[in-house]
């Protein structure tokens, strides 16, 4: 099944021309890699599906579960169920962590037409998720992501997409800023994550968090199309020619 | 009365007999936009209108749980609070705003507070004339080595278009620490306000002075800082206005002593058709060597119409000194929005997180929860009211 069909992508950030004609599909239970040299269009591909304000989508289409999310506000696309991990999650003092959390979580639930969690329910799902990801507690009672590591801000990311429950995960460049452990919690929270149902669209730049996140499908991005696809054999590959290399013999 | 009409005859009536605020007045004239201190604030339209006067008999003081002080009178106060009518001997020889003096000299009997030992005092305004003019001044004193926080609030309704002119002559006791913390939520067409004060820092001692300025109308508050050796002032300033509001903070914190230190933030939020206004000067005498001092201004407009007047200034008089300052005005991070607006929260509810965290910032400076949450509860309250229209 296909849950996200990315059709003919073409995308703008202001006057420039990032994405030309890109087609891509992730299928559910599937992890989805994408790599590329930089420059090639990587973030702007996340940004266009989550509805990000900096990329116009200037022809082709996105749909999601079959159903166009072109014109969707970034909060629809939320809610039905897609999620952006951030490169740089922003940070946001004065907004504390739990209650953002909560809110963000009893939307979803609303508009699932289900009840909205109560402070104590949250707080006993926010332990179990907190301990899981070895983060401190008191990190939710903290303004969001503010004064947070880089490590502390991704493991950040992964408490929202385990608490969110998403549907089709997009990881933009989540090993980036993480030492070892870090990177071994992230990567245990994503593949916990991993029902046979959801899929995941991993973008990086390097082989190492594939390492931990095995990937079904290798996508080599660049001049804003997908133009190598293959399995996780390719990463050896590319570790060993490069993208010229692997672009060249295409 | 109209108090533009004033001048020295009918003020030496009023007055009874020419005093040194009289003088001064007369010597600074009644303010208008050409006046520093009232550039930015309508002062003319609120001196052009015909106000009724009102006699200020002192009454026997209730016994309550609070200061209470009605149209200039007090009502009620905790028992065994002193609190006197009298003559101000030490009004400030240098103040920038005429009608501090003209203040003092309309109605020399002022209402002297001493707080004694450790206290905390609750001070509710209130005001229930229409079309009046209400002019009374309040001489507080504290006593050194204590602490003392006085929580001031203001109430008025069902009135309409009168003025109100009130200030602190506030004398804080050298080794004490005084904060005020003054809530403010005004109503359009309510009254409008010029709060004058002055604040006389004695050595070592430390102050915080934090105005939660709410909701809509006009009102300035003046307010004179003088600091001696080793003084502290930590002056805080929420504003958020709505609607064709007004209102705003002009100040001047003077470092007279050593190792003086002042610490100025304000936060504005500005929605409608509102005007904000800091205008913010901290000057380092020649005698303040050692003075650290630290100014800050950030607003946030909520609305295209919105106008924030942010005007920090430093006036430096020596070399030995650490001293800042900075102002930004802007709109929502729209970073900040996306990231929230990502995760399933609508833009509208986003808009309305981001603006309570910005308020939030300065909230959560307040160490006391019980008055945190009382002034947090009085802005969502303000600011929830209004943000129907946030878009």
């Amino acid at each position: 099944m296909i849950t996200l069909d990315i059709q003919n992508l073409e995308a703008k950030i202001g006057d420039k021309q990032i994405l030309n004609g890109l087609n891509l599909q992730l299928e559910a239970g599937k992890v989805h890699a994408i790599m590329g040299p930089n420059g090639a269009g990587k973030s702007t591909l996340s940004k266009a599906i989550v509805g990000h304000y900096d990329v116009a989508i200037v022809g082709g289409d996105i749909f999601y579960k079959g159903k166009s999310i072109k014109e969707m506000e970034p909060e629809e696309r939320a809610l039905e169920g897609i999620f952006l991990s951030f490169q740089h999650p922003v940070e946001i003092p004065g907004v504390n962590n739990a209650y953002f959390l909560r809110t963000a979580l009893n939307a979803k639930r609303k508009h699932e037409g289900k009840e909205e969690l109560n402070a104590a329910e949250f707080l006993r799902l926010m332990r179990t998720h907190l301990e899981e990801l070895g983060m401190k507690p008191d990190m939710i009672s903290r303004s969001l992501n503010e004064g947070f590591s880089g490590g502390e801000k991704k493991r950040n990311e992964i408490l929202q997409m385990l608490v969110l429950e998403p549907d089709v995960i997009i990881l933009d460049e989540i090993d980036s800023g993480l030492d070892i452990d870090a990177l071994r919690a992230v990567s245990e929270g994503i593949n916990k994550m991993k029902d046979g149902k959801r899929s995941f669209l991993v973008i990086t730049h390097y082989s190492r968090i594939l390492d931990y996140i095995e990937p079904d499908y290798i996508h080599v991005l660049k001049d804003g199309q997908i133009v190598k696809t293959a399995g996780p054999e390719l990463v050896a590959q590319l570790e060993e020619e490069g993208y010229d290399g692997i672009i060249v013999n295409e | 009365m109209k108090l533009s009409d004033l001048n020295e005859k009918t003020l030496e009536a009023i007055a009874g007999k020419k005093s040194k605020a009289l003088e001064k007045f007369l010597s600074m004239g009644l303010p208008s936009k050409k006046s520093e201190a009232y550039r930015y604030f309508n002062v003319e339209n609120l001196l052009d209108n015909e106000y009724e006067t009102l006699e200020y008999v002192p009454k026997s003081i209730e016994v309550g749980e609070q200061i209470e002080i009605v149209d200039g009178v007090v009502t009620t106060a905790p028992q065994g609070m002193r609190i006197y009518y009298e003559a101000c001997d030490q009004i400030d020889d240098d103040h920038f705003d005429p009608l501090y003096y003209l203040g003092h000299a309309l109605y020399p009997q002022t209402i002297k507070i001493e707080v004694d030992g450790d206290a905390e005092l609750k001070l509710l305004h209130r005001f229930t004339k229409s079309n009046a003019l209400i002019n009374y001044r309040i001489v507080l004193f504290n006593q050194a080595n204590r602490h003392a926080t006085v929580y001031e609030t203001f109430d008025a309704k069902g009135i309409e278009n009168t003025l109100v002119m009130y200030g602190y002559d506030m004398h804080i006791a050298k080794d004490s620490s005084f904060r005020l913390f003054k809530v403010q939520t005004m109503q359009e067409q309510n009254y409008s306000m010029i709060a004058s004060h002055k604040i006389n820092v004695a050595k070592q001692a430390t102050t915080m002075y934090k105005s939660f300025d709410l909701g809509g109308d006009q009102a300035l508050q003046l307010i004179k800082i003088d600091l001696g050796e080793r003084a502290h002032i930590d002056a805080q300033h929420l504003l958020y206005l709505n609607e064709q509001s007004k209102r705003g903070t002009v100040s001047q914190i003077i470092h007279k002593g050593e190792h003086s230190t002042s610490n100025q933030e304000a936060k504005n939020i500005l929605d409608g058709d509102a005007r904000g206004i800091f205008d913010a000067l901290i000057k380092v005498e020649e005698t303040a060597k050692y003075t650290k001092a630290y100014q800050n201004s950030k607003a946030i407009l909520l609305h295209e119409k919105a106008y924030m007047i942010s005007k920090p200034q430093l006036e430096i008089y020596i070399d030995e000194l650490e001293a800042a300052h900075g102002s930004t005005t802007g709109q929502l991070d729209p970073k900040q929005l996306f990231y929230l607006r990502s995760r399933g929260i609508s833009a509208i509810e986003a808009r309305k997180m981001l603006v309570i965290a910005f308020a939030n910032t300065m909230l959560e400076t307040i160490r006391d929860t019980r008055h945190q949450e009382l002034i947090r509860a009085e802005f969502e309250k303000v600011f929830y009211a209004h943000a129907k229209e946030l878009s």
